[in-house]
């Protein structure tokens, strides 16, 4: 005999100004197998709980039904409360008569109070048929994965290793240091950008518990949290590491040349190259697109001019296997092209850039020597016009969401341009300035009055040539009045937007991302760094646009989640998972067919008792599935039952109102 | 259409080179002009095989029986007998290798009375889908045209086609011939005769054969080929097929012109996602 006792909350006001609470309590009493039922302020409260722990005991209850707020937000505290006084957490019920009664119907007090009590009797009639249920234990790969070597993945990394896990970092350049590697200084405090990156990337490359697996990328994954396996392509890159010294002969005499990434395509490289002089590996690769030897097989000079011998043509892809427990995601970002923005002129002014090439030109180690030039006729420009939110914020044409970080970097920008070039000015035009940070505001105006750089609040309407001047018209908002300025050079902060390779790789790793391409955190303010898959986390820029120390800060925060998950030999997981009943399965497979997760496959088993013959079956791997029930909805059979969601517990719930 | 002969030379010829260990065809029945399906295991019995408009049953039924189960098969399907066949062969009840399969360019069977069946009259895919062998001369495909009762029955009100489906399944005595005699229903145990399924409990009463006949036709909505082998085996002539006629139009007009079992490796309407599929029912 069933012996139910049921909690009924007041939330506060929550619950309480639009659900008569007492009432509902004098409805569960009612139900025949309710032992006990009494109300409480806040539930979840201390007090609350030890009314829980104290009943249990006192009426010898058998499950427990607590009418509070969304299982999602309280069902392990009370799961704990039941555990805590000798019960099995899983015989607990959460009617949920806030979320799906007070909140939704404030207006109809006695019809949230009616839906009240109908919830509490649904949730009674299941706890009667819940069964005892245990954690499932699952072992774990000790090693992290971290993918994408900028500095969201080199703080992951290093923060990880020095916890003594193994992480494998992959990256898909030659070289890890990402687009911090890019910037010359940086906000607030204008330290050089590679002198803070450089010893982390080294420390990366000498760390022990790190294997640095650069000019790769991740094909493929497969298991579960904790058991991953994940497939690795390194791509040829025709130097031999292991004896190439990195002395830059072969890049030096190489006749090939290709514009360079690294420097936005200002300047050129070869075909044979180290991305930078501080790239780590500080070895070269060669571009196989190219290279005149792998496209037409003649030329060789590399091999001829270099020493040890060390490159070879004939170097194939290689795929390579790495069993991981964990996964840290950490693409990164790429600009926004603004080739819509036809009133700008982009793509037919050569004197509009977009601010990644203002930043290589006035980069120390940039193209220019760190002196910006206009890229028509290589002059230095004195009048600048910075423009911003170009693409962001920009329903018709871009991207409706703040980037967040081009209003920093302008005013970093217009600093700059003020050290290089003294008798300059830069106009900068702006819709806001969002300067929420430590220093941030401070550093905006230090902008505005140490380098004298004019602010104007509107936004800019065309752009056209007169001379070799670029003539910039826009509003000034606070004057009310049209603007004209003669620039030498035009900055566009265009939108931030994450990596183009986000959704198929979010594809591979079982993920969601948003319509941007950004990869989903499981929750937005409560779970930012986790995703949706169990042991696969989120770092930078990935995940939503971000300044470094930003990006900084959920890279650690990923490797305390990834050491927080290593802590024991074991993963403690729910016991909601599907199970089969063999000799109901028909093994027509169209779970398998159905499964988001790849959690069933199929086993033979004998016919009969003791038969040779053999009939296939479905089975689940209890470490992956997730307990979302589509298998369940599926089986014609009714061979599927899912822990938690069994068919009697759904009936009675059914039955009960 | 009388192929007789060209399945007897056939299926001996298949014995002879040791091809199949079972063939699966139609006899006469020997009380009249109706056949009946027959199962041979011994090669000399060829020579009853007959195949003409009295073939009217689905034989792809017998592969889920025990004689047949993981040997090797010879077999004559019609159109809609192949469409079965198709569903069966994607939901790993029959592997391909083990089949010999003798297509037939089905020109329509006929009734009791002679007159040809409602269901040849509809038939869009009158030849066989899957095959190794084909005989007659192929018909080709033709266009659905929504069933003459179906349209009937879309004029009556929601409650009054109730009352209508609950008069009719008043007769159901629960015998299960029906889900016997399908095809696809092949299920190691039904989930109406489970101890656990609350909803159907075994009992003859008119709500639990209304609930058990409304669960069959939705666990063969969207797989269902129309062959009325089901129709055929009530002793209560229950007009069986307005279930999954009404299915297979609902179907139809909202899955992309689903048709069960027509191209290979389909596995039913509710089994498969598309980006089409109707979604006016989500907010």
């Amino acid at each position: 005999m069933a012996r139910v006792g049921v909690f009924v909350c007041f939330c506060g006001a929550n619950i309480a100004d639009f659900v008569d609470v007492p009432t509902v309590v004098e409805e569960a009493k009612k139900i025949r197998d309710v032992k006990f039922a009494i109300d409480y302020k806040y539930m979840c409260s201390d007090p609350g709980q030890q009314m829980i722990r104290d009943a249990i005991v006192q009426h010898r209850l058998t499950s427990i039904v607590v009418a509070a707020c969304s299982p999602r937000m309280h069902e392990k505290t009370f799961r704990k409360a039941l555990s805590d006084a000798g019960m099995n957490p899983y015989l607990l019920e959460c009617a949920n008569i806030r979320e799906h009664s007070s909140w939704v119907h404030q207006k109809d007090k006695k019809g949230a109070t009616d839906k009240a009590g109908d919830l509490v009797r649904m949730a009674v009639a299941k706890s009667i048929a819940n069964e005892q249920l245990h954690e499932i234990s699952v072992p774990v790969t000790k090693r992290a994965l971290v993918i994408g070597g900028g500095i969201a993945g080199i703080q992951a990394a290093l923060d990880i290793a020095d916890a003594r896990i193994p992480v494998t970092l992959v990256e898909r350049s030659p070289s890890i240091g990402g687009r911090m590697s890019q910037l010359d200084e940086t906000f607030p405090t204008l330290d050089c950008s590679q002198c803070i990156l450089t010893p982390k990337m080294v420390d990366v490359a000498s760390h022990p518990y790190i294997e640095l697996i650069p000019y790769s990328e991740v094909i493929e994954l497969d298991g579960y949290v904790g058991n991953y396996k994940a497939k690795i392509r390194k791509k040829a890159s025709y130097v031999n590491f292991k004896t190439c010294t990195g002395c830059g002969a072969c890049s030096q005499k190489c006749p090939v040349k290709v514009p360079n990434e690294y420097n936005m395509g200002i300047d050129k490289r070869k075909a044979i190259y180290t991305p930078f002089p501080q790239a780590v590996p500080n070895k070269p690769v060669i571009d196989a697109e190219h290279c005149t030897y792998l496209l037409k097989g003649k030329c060789g000079i590399c091999a001829k001019v270099c020493e040890k011998g060390s490159i070879d043509y004939k170097m194939v892809d290689e795929v390579i296997e790495r069993e991981i427990g964990a996964v840290v995601v950490a693409t990164g970002y790429d600009l926004w092209d603004a080739t819509p923005y036809e009133e700008y002129g982009v793509g037919r002014y050569k004197d509009i850039i977009n601010s990644l090439e203002f930043e290589r030109m006035v980069s120390a180690n940039g193209p220019t020597g760190g002196v910006p030039v206009r890229p028509s006729d290589g002059k230095v420009p004195k009048t600048v016009v910075f423009i911003k939110c170009v693409g962001s914020r920009d329903k018709a044409k871009g991207i409706e969401f703040c980037s967040k970080i081009c209003c920093m970097y302008t005013a970093k920008h217009a600093i700059l341009l003020h050290h290089k070039v003294h008798d300059s000015r830069a106009y900068i035009f702006y819709m806001d300035i969002r300067a929420a940070g430590k220093g941030y505001e401070e550093f905006v105006n230090r902008a505005q009055v140490e380098t004298g750089a004019v602010y104007l609040r509107g936004r800019v309407s065309k752009i056209y040539q007169k001379g070799d001047k670029l003539m910039v018209r826009g509003e000034d908002g606070q004057l009310g009045q049209e603007v004209e300025v003669e620039a030498d050079l035009v900055v566009l902060a265009t939108a931030v937007i994450p990596d183009k390779g986000n959704p198929a790789l979010a594809r591979l790793l079982g993920i969601s991302y948003d319509k941007y391409g950004y990869l989903s955190e499981a929750h937005p303010k409560l779970r930012p760094v986790e995703t949706a898959k169990a042991g696969i986390f989120l770092a930078g820029c990935t995940q939503a646009p971000k300044d470094i120390p930003e990006t900084v800060a959920q890279a650690s925060a990923c490797a305390a989640k990834v050491c927080g998950l290593f802590a024991g030999d074991t993963i403690k997981k729910d016991p909601m998972v599907s199970t089969v009943s063999k000799e109901f399965c028909s093994g027509c497979q169209n779970c398998v067919k159905v499964c988001p997760y790849q959690a069933i496959v199929t086993e033979d088993i004998p016919l009969g008792h003791g038969a040779k013959e053999m009939r296939t079956v479905a089975k689940i791997n209890e470490g992956v599935c997730q307990g979302c029930g589509s298998c369940v909805a599926i089986c014609r059979s009714m061979a599927i039952n899912l822990a938690g969601f069994t068919d009697p517990q759904i009936i009675n719930e059914i039955v009960a109102i | 259409m009388d192929y007789s002969n060209q399945i007897r030379d056939i299926a001996a010829k298949l014995f002879a080179e040791g091809k199949i260990d079972v063939f699966v065809g139609y006899r006469m029945s020997g009380f009249d002009d109706n056949q009946v399906p027959v199962v041979i295991t011994d090669p000399k019995e060829t020579s009853v095989l007959v195949f003409t408009e009295k073939s009217v049953f689905n034989l792809t039924n017998y592969l889920k029986a025990d004689h047949t189960r993981n040997k090797r098969v010879g077999l004559v399907v019609k159109g809609c007998d192949s469409r079965s066949l198709n569903l069966l062969l994607t939901e790993s009840q029959v592997k391909r290798d083990k089949l010999y399969i003798i297509g037939v360019a089905c020109e329509g069977v006929v009734d009791d009375k002679g007159n040809k069946m409602q269901n040849c009259m509809e038939c869009f895919i009158p030849d066989a889908v899957v095959y190794d062998e084909m005989l007659g001369k192929l018909q080709g495909k033709k266009d659905y045209i929504v069933n003459a009762d179906i349209t009937e029955l879309a004029t009556k009100g929601l409650v009054e086609r109730r009352e209508y489906f609950e008069e009719i399944f008043e007769n159901c005595i629960r015998c299960n011939a029906c889900r016997h005699s399908c095809p696809l229903c092949y299920c190691a145990k039904c989930c109406i005769d489970q101890e656990t399924s609350t909803l159907y409990n075994g009992t003859n009463t008119s709500s639990s054969a209304f609930h058990a006949l409304m669960t069959w036709s939705l666990h063969l909505a969207g797989r269902c080929v129309d062959c009325r082998n089901c129709e055929k085996a009530c002793p209560s002539h229950l007009p069986l097929h307005l279930l999954h006629k009404q299915n297979e139009k609902v179907i139809y007009e909202n899955f992309q012109n689903h048709l069960a079992g027509v191209e290979e490796g389909d596995r039913g309407a509710f089994y498969k996602y598309s980006l089409k599929d109707p979604d006016d029912f989500i907010m």
